[in-house]
């Protein structure tokens, strides 16, 4: 793995809050979420394991034919 | 559905990922003390899935048939989310006859009202560190909305 990938995967796990809020990682994210699709555009396609099972799935299955309901999130 | 992503406010208790074991460990976790029985996806330890839809971390999307976005927001709100399929739906199956359905897009703000208690008990979970900086990050942002 390159050092800069490694770099970038610390800092998306952060590991203190304050650290990343006083670094503006925050307004970062704000930003990344307002210039990710819009609404009527194509959804990013990905496959990811079910928790439980580690099946495969993929998100282009769970939308075929019927809306997905997607949440994001962590225990806070 | 549910994806589960980096944690948003890591402790002693629940501490960030150092690995993808690390992350499944810390989901299996949430879905056996929080009790959520939707399917839960795990994201890969860079966030790519996290980082495609917007890295914010408690968002949701709702995904047309077919594939195209129709709903993004910033924040969870499982009330907005229903009213917003129920209209959705009833929008695209019951359109006047001999008419067809087009999208447009719409960006709207909305008021939410979070539950400090329920919150704070879920930064305890994680651990005391994860309280202490969630306060120092408060006085960040009141020192950012002064400036």
């Amino acid at each position: 793995m390159a050092e800069t990938d490694r770099d970038g995967m610390a800092a998306y796990n952060y590991s203190r809050f304050d650290d990343y809020v006083a670094a503006e990682g925050d307004v970062a994210d704000e930003a990344a979420f307002w210039t990710s699709p819009r609404a009527a555009q194509r959804a990013p396609d990905f496959t990811l394991p079910r928790l439980g099972d580690g099946a495969d799935v993929r998100l282009s299955d769970l939308w075929r034919f019927k809306p997905l309901v997607m949440e994001f999130g962590s225990f806070t | 559905m549910f994806i589960y992503t980096r944690e948003a406010h890591p402790g002693e208790n629940v501490p960030s990922h150092d690995s993808f074991e690390d992350k499944l460990a810390s989901a299996t976790l949430l879905r056996d003390e929080t009790g959520i029985r939707r399917d839960i996806l795990v994201d890969d330890l860079d966030g790519t899935v996290h980082r495609a839809y917007g890295l914010m971390p408690n968002m949701t999307w709702v995904i047309a048939g077919g594939g195209r976005v129709a709903y993004k927001a910033n924040w969870t709100s499982a009330a907005n989310v229903e009213a917003f399929l129920a209209r959705f739906l009833a929008a695209r199956g019951e359109h006047p006859p001999g008419t067809t359905p087009v999208m447009y897009e719409t960006q709207q703000a909305e008021f939410r009202y979070p539950d400090r208690k329920r919150f704070a008990q879920h930064l305890l979970r994680n651990g005391p560190r994860a309280v202490a900086e969630f306060e120092k990050a408060r006085q960040l942002w009141a020192q950012r909305a002064a400036t």
